[in-house]
């Protein structure tokens, strides 16, 4: 399935929920509302003709204005691969799990939801992960937080 | 006479300092008796914030920091967060450099695996084959030291081409690695396939199955030992792949025994990848110019290479005028790895997590990041 093709089938499939970003590069990448996050992951996964069975990753972005989750997925089986994400304001910092559909999710979301602080909603296990246990100090990702000794470079 | 004796389970702390965690990783197992109830991973021992700190860096200044993410393949490391930018920033690659990649990249997935088959071994008793992989590696650090002056963090990669051309011997002294190089093979084969307790410790250990392994995102030879064709320079070509005749290896258990096994033929499929490279490779630039001052232009994007522990991914996030990335996320194949562990470690010996661990090459600081 190519580039093209691929697009007018996500499209035609979910009509009117998710939106195609020109980002002008070779995988096409998606917007969505995060209500229809569980249904869209669970329906590219069980398609015959998509089979996304392949979880890549799952990157959170702080873009200074807003928070951003972005999900990578492949199909071994059928070679396609694409991204979406759902975009949040830093009010509602909050996700679906996606571990139901693809258990790799799990560590993924873990480290979201300590590094930037975006809640996983009906997750397992949402303990402390990369930060020591008696971590007290925020969500360092975040681009508002800097460590004491951390110097800013400036923009030249 | 069994009145008033009862059994228990108990909790073992394996780690952070047990020399086949292969860097600083603990698992808190429950265990009856010998046999693993469960095992919990906990991570970050390693973690330095790379991402965190390549936020505060021009994208030149994040190669030498990508290189410390996972330091036994630093050049597919590189390749892997150039060919990122480069997709984000639409630059184009000379040929020759495209070449230098692969043949680097190729050499280095050689000199990963043979870590790999030294420290397993040697967590598994042997003695010997540590000392035959490591022999070879050294072949290979000297051609990469002659030609960028490091043997392990090289920054020799850079966004639109390498770094330097390679020095007059380079292609000779390769020629030679690779003549000899398919002998040592058999070697290793000879010293390890038959060996009663190699078949012992790796057979019937481990088992993963092909569902288990995709749904949690293992990916590399632990993926294709588990009877999975996928192999992202066929099946998503990057770079000149494609340009390329290597066969993907497979197994059929999903055992540790046929990890094993696929990671000793891919070495003897990369060799044939660097020799078709070295005869196909023109003369010519070695760099486009990229300025100074480089923006790449607002946008995102998710790139992929086949390292040699699986699907090496970077996502880059531009801000379109800024010479830093506004998020830069690296994903590696041990990662999701030892994400998968616990499934396949529960129930068996506490000796056989040793043996799991080492035949899927997790490396931590690449899970710590």
């Amino acid at each position: 399935m190519n580039r093209d093709d691929l697009i007018k089938y996500l499209l035609e499939n979910h009509p009117g929920k998710i939106e195609l970003l020109d980002t002008g590069k070779v995988e096409p990448f998606f917007a969505l509302n995060k209500e229809y996050l569980l249904e869209f992951c669970r329906s590219i996964k069980t398609d015959d003709i998509l089979a996304m069975d392949f979880l890549c990753n799952i990157a959170a972005v702080d873009t200074g204005e807003k928070l951003e989750v972005v999900y990578s997925v492949a199909s071994a089986k059928n070679r396609i691969r694409f991204d979406f994400k759902v975009v949040m304001p830093y009010e509602e910092a909050e996700v679906e799990s996606v571990q139901t559909v693809w258990a790799g999710a799990n560590w993924h979301e873990r480290e979201i939801w300590e590094l930037f602080g975006i809640n996983v909603r009906n997750h397992d296990n949402l303990t402390r992960f990369l930060l020591p246990d008696d971590w007290n100090q925020g969500n360092p990702m975040r681009k508002n937080w800097d460590a004491p000794d951390f110097i800013r470079m400036p923009e030249l | 006479m069994t009145q008033g004796l009862r059994t228990e389970e108990f909790l073992v702390n394996m780690g952070p300092h047990h020399p086949s965690t292969h860097g600083v990783c603990r698992f808190l197992l429950t265990m009856d008796g010998e046999v693993v109830v469960k095992a919990v991973p906990y991570i970050g021992y390693l973690h330095r914030a790379i991402e965190k700190i390549c936020e505060n860096r021009t994208y030149a200044q994040c190669i030498p920091i990508i290189d410390r993410f996972e330091y036994c393949t630093s050049m597919s490391c590189e390749l892997a967060f150039c060919l990122a930018t480069e997709k984000l920033a639409g630059i184009k690659v000379p040929e020759r450099a495209e070449y230098l990649r692969i043949i680097m990249v190729e050499l280095n997935r050689i000199a990963s695996h043979l870590i790999w088959f030294g420290t397993t071994s040697l967590d598994l008793g042997a003695i010997t084959p540590f000392l035959y992989g490591f022999r070879e590696r050294e072949d290979i650090l000297d051609l990469y030291e002659m030609t960028c002056g490091q043997r392990l963090t090289y920054n020799y990669i850079r966004v639109g081409g390498v770094s330097r051309d390679i020095p007059s011997d380079f292609i000779p002294k390769t020629k030679a690695f690779l003549e000899k190089f398919p002998e040592k093979v058999e070697d290793y084969v000879r010293l390890l396939n038959e060996n009663p307790i190699w078949m012992v410790r790796n057979q019937k250990v481990g088992v993963m199955s092909a569902e288990l392994a995709l749904s949690y995102g293992v990916s590399g030879p632990a993926l294709r030992a588990s009877g999975v064709k996928f192999d992202i320079r066929r099946d998503d070509p990057y770079s000149i792949y494609d340009r390329f005749d290597f066969e993907i290896p497979t197994g059929t258990n999903g055992d540790c025994y046929d990890r094993y096994l696929v990671r000793l033929e891919e070495m003897r499929q990369s060799a044939k990848i660097v020799k078709q490279a070295i005869e196909q490779m023109p003369e010519g630039e070695i760099k486009t110019k990229v300025p100074t001052n480089f923006k790449p232009p607002k946008g995102e994007v998710y790139s992929r290479i086949e390292n040699s522990r699986g699907e090496m991914g970077v996502y880059i996030q531009s801000a379109g005028d800024s010479k830093k990335p506004l998020r830069l996320k690296l994903r590696g194949g041990s990662f999701n790895q030892l994400q998968v562990m616990p499934e396949i470690v529960k129930g068996g010996k506490i000796a056989d997590l040793v043996a799991v661990m080492a035949s899927m090459d997790i490396i931590m600081p690449e899970v710590d990041r």
